[in-house]
């Protein structure tokens, strides 16, 4: 019995305990909620409106909180941000199976065909002011079969050629001598590598369909283009593409960096003098400033394919979920962000701006490092195709290293790739 | 009477916070992925209809799944006997008077302490082919080995690493299991006539049954859900050529690239299955029910 009356005691206090909590929070919430009424009756015309973003870097989060309040300042609206550590996508999805979806958040232009053919996102066409600003591909990819206007790009980044310039002078070259065309640069590489040291490569690679995709477009093919079916074999010059990485990383002037020369990323690999050559993104240029900046190195655009210009684009749009409860402070506010904010964000971020005239304005065309990033906006191949391509990609990144590491030919993992794909397609 | 109905409310009432997670928590999304293995659902639409038993037959006619039912396969037939025996011995060294024990304990535990994504990296810096495991292996024998792109040799990458993680956890549980064991036992054996070695195989191993079936069995379960590394190593995709494709990244790949919850519950059942049935076979075998009587 005495047992008994201690453990009722226990189970009390605890419930107690529980009790106390839940009137901390429900007073917090309360505090919250006096909060944003007195901004309501300051701002006048108030509203609200929540925003949903993944996390990146520090300097990202805080541009975006200053460009924020901005958007604040001059509307009254209140935005409730809300950074998203986890894997994004899989978290949104997830947000919208619990009808928990916030008003506003990111879209990668490659998941954007999956949201807009599953109809969960608001129709904003002609809601969007000065839609011919934008750089063509970067917006076009938001768009649904029809035409219609689904999410508005905030930033993006496009693949370009880096070149480290003190390694060139030590092997007797100059950035000149690179070629723009990439059965050259292969050519290229493969002379410069007999001039370098052991534990350098020409040039780096990435095996992933991501910094490829526009290498099949550029010889006519869109991998992914055909709803429910992948088709990685009808161009033979593609093929042809393909086999001069494999001949490349054979004869070691190309080299990829996790695996063949055991560093994290590219960037490292490039910064510590370990290669000549990068095709990277934008993104990497932070980081050869602030954590190598001894290093002397020049941008260049991506090599031509098939005589044609390209690169790959990654896009990523502010995007209003379908019938969102605060819907015209999210247009407001999407309209804010990537028109008079853009610059403020664009330049506290270093992220390109989508905008042509904000480019413009922020003299990116003067700017030896970003320009061959922005000229690549008007053509390179958007990352994102049909709702497919996920399981297209996922098909083709499996397969093309049996191709890197000489088990299959590029022919046969193609061929075994399309089957994969195509087979994953049926079943869906 | 009285005191056996106050006794009953008294553990009710103890176990009403862990029923209440439990069940909303574990048993409501077990029932909910029952239902949801019978329907093709869109999550993000949230549109749903049913298709019976079609989820199932499509994965049955995935060669993916055979990839992944073997790689799964041979992954636990390696790593569980390995791994239950090196964790025995090591605690019967450790339980023998060893100077220093207690120091050896804890640098031999520190493996499973480190995070596996952590201890995917490290790994993914040894094995690489620039790495120190390839470079030294060229030195020693002149063939260079590329672990991590080869086919044949990725999932063993991660066979190693799962073994030098859960290893130390296992051997304290033995650890705490050998010295749980009589010492007149031993004193028996001996006076007997048993070496050391018989008196290992006959009173030792008897001993530990209890313990033996439950690292075998949480070694088996642990296996089965084998995922962090694997999606690590092949950046998820579970390459090359599928040969570090497990069950539980195909069931993610279901989930998250084919965008089919449908079919990612129904392969969720089927692993639930089998891993039931494994256990079940363990139970049979180590008559484990009779010993913990």
């Amino acid at each position: 019995m005495n047992k008994f009356v201690k453990s009722l005691g226990m189970v009390s206090t605890i419930a107690l305990l529980a009790a106390c909590n839940n009137g901390d929070g429900g007073a917090e919430e309360a505090g919250e909620q006096d909060e944003t009424s007195t901004v309501e009756d300051n701002g006048g015309n108030g509203g609200n409106v929540n925003l949903a973003v993944w996390g990146s870097s520090p300097a990202e989060t805080n541009a975006l909180e200053e460009t924020i309040s901005s958007f604040e300042e001059e509307t009254g609206i209140e935005v409730e941000l809300e950074i998203i550590q986890d894997n994004f996508q899989d978290a949104m999805t997830a947000r919208f199976a619990a009808n928990n979806a916030p008003d506003v958040f990111y879209l990668e232009a490659f998941a954007a065909p999956m949201f807009i053919e599953s109809g969960v996102l608001e129709n904003i066409s002609g809601e969007i002011d000065d839609v011919d600003d934008f750089f063509d591909p970067l917006i076009d990819v938001f768009r649904g079969g029809e035409d219609e206007l689904y999410a508005v790009p905030k930033d993006y980044s496009t693949l370009a050629l880096y070149v480290n310039e003190d390694l060139l002078e030590a092997a007797g070259y100059s950035t000149e001598d690179i070629p723009r065309d990439w059965d050259d640069l292969m050519a290229f590489a493969d002379e410069l590598q007999g001039d370098l040291e052991d534990n350098q490569a020409a040039m780096i690679f990435d095996q992933t369909l991501a910094r490829h995709y526009s290498a099949f477009i550029n010889n006519g093919l869109d991998p992914a283009g055909e709803e429910g079916s992948a088709d990685f074999t009808s161009s033979p010059e593609a093929i042809e593409y393909f086999e001069s990485i494999i001949e490349g990383k054979e004869a070691g002037y190309l080299q990829n960096p996790q695996i063949d020369m055991g560093i994290d990323s590219a960037g490292a690999a490039f910064g510590a003098n370990r290669a000549a050559m990068m095709i990277e993104g934008n993104w990497v240029i932070s980081a050869l400033n602030q954590e190598y900046s001894d290093l002397n190195y020049a941008v260049l655009e991506s090599p031509t394919i098939n005589g044609e210009e390209q690169s790959m684009t990654f896009s990523v749009g502010y995007t209003v979920s379908r019938d969102a409860e605060n819907r015209e402070e999210a247009i407001a506010f999407i309209n804010y962000m990537t028109n008079d904010g853009l610059q403020q964000w664009s330049e506290l971020s270093g992220t390109l701006p989508p905008r042509e005239s904000v480019a413009d304005a922020m003299d990116l065309f003067d700017n030896p490092v970003l320009e061959p990033h922005v000229l690549a906006a008007e053509y390179g191949t958007v990352w994102s195709s049909g709702e497919s391509l996920p399981v297209v990609a996922s098909a083709f990144d499996n397969y093309f290293q049996a191709a890197v590491n000489g088990t299959m030919t590029v022919e046969e993992a193609m061929q075994a790739a399309e089957e994969e794909a195509n087979a994953e397609l049926d079943r869906r | 009477m009285r005191k056996k109905r106050s006794n009953n409310i008294q553990g009710l009432t103890f176990m009403t916070p862990a029923t209440l997670t439990a069940s909303l928590f574990i048993v409501v999304p077990i029932a909910y992925a029952f239902f949801m293995m019978f329907f093709n659902i869109n999550l993000l639409s949230g549109t749903r209809t049913f298709i019976g038993f079609d989820n199932f037959r499509k994965i049955i006619g995935d060669p993916r799944f055979w990839a992944a039912l073997r790689n799964t396969s041979t992954y636990v037939a390696v790593v569980v006997p390995i791994q239950t025996s090196i964790a025995l011995i090591l605690a019967a060294l450790l339980n023998s008077k060893v100077k220093f024990n207690r120091a050896f304990l804890t640098v031999m535990f520190i493996p499973t302490l480190t995070s596996s994504s952590a201890m995917t990296l490290i790994f993914m810096w040894l094995f690489n082919n620039n790495g120190l495991v390839v470079n030294q292996l060229e030195q020693l024998t002149g063939m260079r080995i590329h672990f991590l792109t080869n086919p044949d040799l990725a999932l063993s990458v991660i066979m190693i690493m799962n073994i030098f993680s859960t290893v130390p956890h296992f051997m304290v549980v033995f650890l705490s299991g050998l010295q749980d064991i009589p010492t007149n036992l031993y004193e028996a054996a001996a006076i007997d006539g048993a070496t050391k070695i018989r008196q290992f195989f006959h009173v030792t191993i008897p001993q530990l049954m209890p313990i033996l079936f439950y690292v075998i069995t949480m070694g088996v379960v642990g296996t089965f859900q084998i995922f962090d590394q694997a999606f690590i190593l092949s950046g998820g995709t579970g390459g090359p050529q599928n040969s570090t494709l497990t069950f539980t990244l195909y069931i993610y790949q279901l989930a998250f690239t084919s965008n089919d919850m449908g079919r990612a519950t129904a392969m969720s059942f089927i692993l639930g299955v089998i891993i039931f049935t494994f256990t079940a076979i363990i139970n049979k075998v180590m008559k484990a029910d009779e010993m913990n009587g």
